[in-house]
């Protein structure tokens, strides 16, 4: 993390902070009820979690379809922890951060010589296998399909004010420390290996060692998210493992755009309030991520932040153009003079 | 100070070097010519860990290279350019410079993540450090423009420079002078002595003979595999098996 210190930068920055510390406040006070506090939490939690398939598919160019199999983990592994040893919150989200970055890191290994779709079949593989585990665990611990309810888990209860407050400081921790490792040698090596693996081993780049970072570092990510996402939902059930699931984050992803912070909270944002004004054609999630996976594709490869970015470079220059055109206009009105 | 001895590759039976075994001095450039399909580029694959050999050995200082892989030679001090141009597109020129620095840079997972003093004062000098990189090969206003933006000539100097960041012993350069203009290519001749004076070995391959007469301080000729000849370029110039196998038999 590099800040100029230039001023408009730091008013930039403190403009945000305070727009960030009085939104929860006006939203309540318009509404009325708690209802948009807790749609802005959620969205907080996919922006970790998005967060970390970006550094393993926007950064690594690495796909994984199986990533909700790692949020659903993280989640589990809180909730069981809680439900069975009545364990604090500083225990059980490190205790499953650790254990979906070691299973990121199991995945990896073998998954680090595997090339583009044959990965992301694994990470398929990988999905179901949680799937199917959490539903029909070895002597049901994990309570199978009915999922778990844990109502004592919330240290921070109903009150969503204090949940949003609790959940950006998180989100600034995640995205500050993106930032940081992605300005930084292995962020150049993660995207070194996107653009051409045969020459960033040529390079000296351990290819397969920064493969495995990346991917336990997004299991990491994600599986915090989804250790968030228990505490305050108090719910969770193996349908959240789905395919549905991962879809919806390389969706979010894809529709932001890889390899940036605004991109992935453009996305995050964009697809779950569209996804919660659409509530009552629930029936019809897949269709509509399917409908804007391609609208993406086809018409805004680098997400909605990239077509921005293009936008505003397409105006700088056509006002450089236009200066251009000015002076020389200018220029040759002189010389008709002389 | 780098050796091949006895380099064979067999690609399922088919031998594309056949027991190779060249010697490059230190501070001068080397030359390995022949005609397509000599087997040059595999040969260069198989120093540079792309391949590994059938047999032989492969030795740098004393230490044995044979079987590595690439990002461990690259470490071991061989740096490399491609015969098809493999920039990193969409980063900048300087971000491919610093790329190719990797293999010296001592902070590791930790420093980058949490930004700590070592990663700072390091990342400071190796900006620096790239951006002389750029002026040496005169890219330095291109600096923050993407690879895939710079026109062939200057994507193949800024090859080059990646190469150099990571301060190797031997530089094996894969026709350099490939898609340059006049212009560039005595440029290029200008910089190859110029590396050669910053203290990097050169082997090179390449197709322009004006070059490769110009620069080499001693040649090897690739034919079908095989070593065909080898000496001074006057003694290449001169050598009737040489001119046999690029322009065609006579007996």
């Amino acid at each position: 993390m590099k800040f100029d210190k230039k001023p408009n930068k730091l008013i930039l920055i403190a403009g945000l902070g305070l727009l960030l510390f009085i939104l929860p406040f006006l939203t309540k006070l318009i509404v009325g009820n708690q209802y948009p506090l807790l749609i802005m939490c959620i969205i907080m939690i996919y922006i970790i979690a998005v967060t970390g398939l970006d550094i393993l598919f926007g950064y690594c160019g690495q796909i994984s379809l199986g990533h909700a199999a790692f949020f659903t983990l993280g989640a589990y592994t809180t909730g069981l922890l809680n439900m069975y040893f009545n364990l604090p919150l500083f225990i059980t989200i490190p205790a499953a951060t650790v254990l979906t970055s070691v299973l990121g890191a199991l995945l990896a290994y073998p998954a680090s010589k595997l090339k583009f779709h044959f990965l992301s079949l694994a990470t398929v593989a990988f999905g179901e296998i949680t799937y199917y585990f959490l539903y029909t665990s070895p002597g049901g611990f994990t309570r199978d399909f009915r999922g778990i309810n844990v109502v004592g888990i919330s240290f921070l209860g109903e009150d969503y004010l204090k949940w949003y407050f609790f959940l950006l400081f998180f989100v600034v921790l995640v995205l500050l420390g993106k930032t940081s490792l992605i300005k930084s040698r292995t962020g150049r090596a993660f995207t070194a290996i996107r653009e051409n693996t045969h020459a960033a081993d040529g390079m000296g780049i351990n290819v397969r060692k920064q493969k495995i970072i990346a991917f336990t570092v997004s299991a990491f990510l994600t599986g915090l998210a989804g250790a968030l996402y228990v505490h305050l939902i108090k719910y969770i059930s193996p349908e959240t493992s789905m395919q549905k699931q991962s879809v919806l984050f390389l969706t979010m992803l894809l529709f932001g755009g890889t390899a940036s912070i605004m991109g992935t909270i453009l996305g995050v944002v964009s697809i779950e309030v569209l996804m919660e004004a659409i509530r009552f054609l629930q029936e019809y999630q897949m269709l509509f991520y399917g409908i804007l996976l391609l609208i993406v594709i086809v018409a805004l490869p680098g997400g909605v932040y990239g077509g921005i970015k293009d936008l505003i470079v397409t105006i700088k220059r056509k006002k450089a153009l236009k200066a251009l055109n000015v002076q020389k206009a200018a220029d040759t009105g002189k010389d008709g003079a002389e | 100070m780098l050796e091949t001895r006895n380099i064979t590759i067999n690609f399922g039976g088919l031998i594309a070097v056949n027991n190779v075994s060249i010697t490059v001095q230190p501070h001068k450039i080397t030359a390995l010519i022949g005609p397509n399909g000599a087997g040059k580029t595999t040969f260069f694959n198989c120093i540079s860990g792309v391949y590994k050999p059938t047999k032989g050995e492969i030795i740098l200082d004393g230490q044995h290279l044979e079987g590595k892989r690439g990002f461990q030679i690259n470490a071991a001090g061989i740096a490399r350019t491609y015969q098809v141009i493999n920039l990193f597109w969409k980063m900048t020129a300087l971000e491919n410079v610093l790329v190719g620095m990797n293999s010296r840079l001592t902070t590791n997972f930790w420093d980058c993540l949490f930004h700590t003093k070592k990663k700072r004062a390091e990342e400071k000098l190796i900006y620096e450090e790239a951006y002389e990189l750029l002026k040496f090969v005169g890219l330095e206003q291109y600096a923050n423009a993407p690879a895939a933006s710079l026109s062939y000539g200057k994507q193949r100097l800024l090859e080059i420079v990646r190469g150099l960041a990571s301060k190797p012993k031997v530089i094996l350069l894969d026709e350099p002078a490939a898609g340059m203009n006049t212009a560039e290519k005595a440029e290029l001749d200008i910089l190859l002595k110029k590396i050669i004076d910053m203290g990097v070995t050169i082997l090179i391959v390449e197709h322009d003979m004006k070059l490769i007469m110009n620069v080499s301080d001693y040649i090897y000729v690739l034919c079908n595999g095989m070593l065909l000849a080898q000496g001074v370029p006057e003694e290449i110039q001169n050598n009737p098996e040489v001119i046999c196998a690029y322009l065609g038999g006579e007996e």
